[in-house]
């Protein structure tokens, strides 16, 4: 559903991402694991267009119609619109403006405005803590909260790939369950998505794949169930650094 | 008792004035993040507009500005698009398209300064224009001036429910309050700046006719709308659509009152003055939230 390869970035001088490749599929969470500084961010701004990424890359994203479409070069907006939706690294919500208003613009792109009604009803049945909260303005709510207010904005623009950027940072356990719990529902509808996380035991938990990113580049992939059981990621992302085999 | 009276009704009319200009400058540093020195002379240049109309053309100022409210629209769109747009593509930070922007509408400030001064002289220009006295409450108000107040407070009014009631508005209010997330919900930064860069033109433009109507004017006065239109937006606490009307109106009546009590000449010290108490008081205007 979602094709990346050969994505490089730069930061000034400094190569942020070398010739990165991924994909993801229909109803498949994808989690992407790595240290701080790896490129995991970098990684899924490129993808949404938020940073520039070197010619010759190659994005591409067939819908539900199974087109084609290639992503490279295009702004972030048009990228929304191709189907596409990220959940920034803190949130990116809008601090000074209602739940609704929050949600209703998740649906700007066109290519969500025929469903907005039935998605708002849709995204309030995995938050039902929101129907309550429409009219509250979002700065002065918990950030559990301000975390669902920015899934369900990403998910009110009828996206076929969820990109998350550390959706659990700053979040309790519980709620970290929570969500847990909530993206795994959300994979049910369909959608594909791409998780970066520094909760690698709950998100490979969830998750059907993954890759391991370590200086801007993948360096290492497979399922799951395998990754948990690979000794050298359960020393780097496990806690299970002490344990002499 | 009838000059309270006098001096808060005609403190009103200009104080909403102010205000409404205000709001016009709102859209434009709230939304395209563009500090537009040449802001005044669009009013001036609107002026300038519904004289001609109405002394060249008898067309009446109100009908006037369905012709030189889009004007304003066009024009300030093809500003931001022609030349602020270099300045917005290099930006790196908004500090510096702030400056950069400084700079650049400082040059168009004195283009269109100097193109109006050639065009219709340096001298004051006025026109009589439903200037007959309306009784209100044992004074007088000139039917202009009733008749400019209360269009300023439709096209308020227009602008607050298009902002608070329609999709392209909220939109708008997006990109004032965060633009990176703004682009990451299929928003285009760009074309909403430039559409809320136009609106703010439009709106000053409006504003310009209906000060036509009862305020003599010069090709030189664009300056000093400017700098009454920045201290508004910022006493009132900048973005802040609400304050900008307070603080419009506050500073109209205050001038009005010395004007009329003290000395004309010391309008515009009243005007500072009242700036610096009330930064001096809330250092982010009256209505503005502490920088974090």
């Amino acid at each position: 559903m979602l094709e990346v390869s050969g994505i490089s970035a730069f930061y000034g001088k400094h190569r942020a991402l070398d010739g990165v490749s991924l994909n993801v599929e229909r109803g498949e969470i994808v989690v992407i694991l790595g240290a701080n500084g790896a490129g995991k961010t970098t990684l899924l701004n490129a993808v949404a267009g938020v940073v520039h990424a070197e010619p010759g890359a190659r994005i591409a994203i067939s819908g539900k119609d199974s087109a084609v479409r290639e992503l490279s070069g295009m702004p972030a907006h048009a990228i929304v619109e191709a189907g596409i939706a990220l959940v920034p690294e803190g949130r990116g919500i809008f601090g000074e403006l209602t739940v609704r208003e929050n949600l209703l613009l998740g649906a700007y792109p066109p290519r969500a405005r025929a469903n907005e009604a039935a998605n708002l009803d849709m995204v309030l049945g995995l938050f039902p803590r929101l129907q309550e909260r429409l009219k509250q303005t979002v700065r002065t709510m918990s950030g559990g909260e301000q975390q669902m207010v920015a899934i369900g904005r990403a998910l009110m623009s009828a996206p076929d790939v969820l990109l998350l950027d550390e959706p659990s940072l700053g979040l309790s356990p519980i709620m970290c369950g929570e969500l847990f719990h909530i993206l795994a529902r959300i994979r049910q509808s369909g959608l594909g998505i791409l998780l970066v996380e520094q909760n690698a035991r709950q998100s490979l938990a969830i998750a059907d794949r993954g890759y391991i990113i370590a200086n801007g580049r993948i360096v290492g992939s497979g399922t799951a169930e395998a990754l948990k059981t690979d000794p050298a990621v359960q020393r780097a992302y496990l806690g299970a650094g002490e344990v002499k085999a | 008792m009838t000059l309270t009276l006098d001096i808060l009704l005609s403190g009103l009319v200009l104080g909403g004035m102010y205000a409404l200009i205000a709001l016009g400058l709102t859209l434009q540093y709230g939304i395209a993040r563009i500090i537009n020195l040449s802001y005044g002379e669009f009013l001036i240049a609107a002026a300038f507009g519904a004289l001609f109309l109405y002394t060249g053309m008898a067309v009446n100022p109100i009908l006037g500005m369905i012709v030189v409210v889009p004007a304003a629209f066009v024009s300030n769109w093809l500003l931001y698009q022609v030349v602020l747009m270099p300045l917005v593509r290099r930006a790196k930070n908004q500090g510096m398209l702030e400056v950069d922007s400084i700079l650049g509408t400082f040059g168009v400030l004195f283009v269109i300064q100097g193109v109006m001064l050639v065009t219709f002289g340096g001298s004051l220009q006025s026109y009589s224009y439903l200037s007959v006295p309306v009784y209100i409450l044992g004074t007088t108000l000139a039917l202009n001036r009733i008749l400019a107040l209360v269009f300023a407070l439709i096209i308020g009014g227009v602008l607050y429910l298009f902002l608070t009631r329609t999709r392209y508005g909220t939109a708008l209010r997006a990109v004032a309050v965060n633009p990176a997330a703004a682009q990451l919900t299929g928003i285009d930064i760009r074309a909403a700046s430039a559409l809320a860069f136009a609106t703010g033109g439009a709106i000053v433009g409006a504003g310009g006719v209906l000060i036509s109507m009862f305020l003599t004017f010069s090709a030189a006065m664009g300056v000093v709308f400017t700098m009454k239109a920045l201290i508004v937006v910022i006493m009132g606490g900048i973005g802040n659509m609400l304050g900008a009307l307070i603080a419009g109106v506050l500073l109209g009546i205050s001038e009005t009152a010395v004007a009329r009590l003290v000395d004309p000449g010391l309008t515009i010290a009243v005007t500072y003055a009242l700036f610096l108490g009330v930064l001096l008081w809330r250092p982010t205007g009256l209505f503005g939230r502490p920088a974090r």
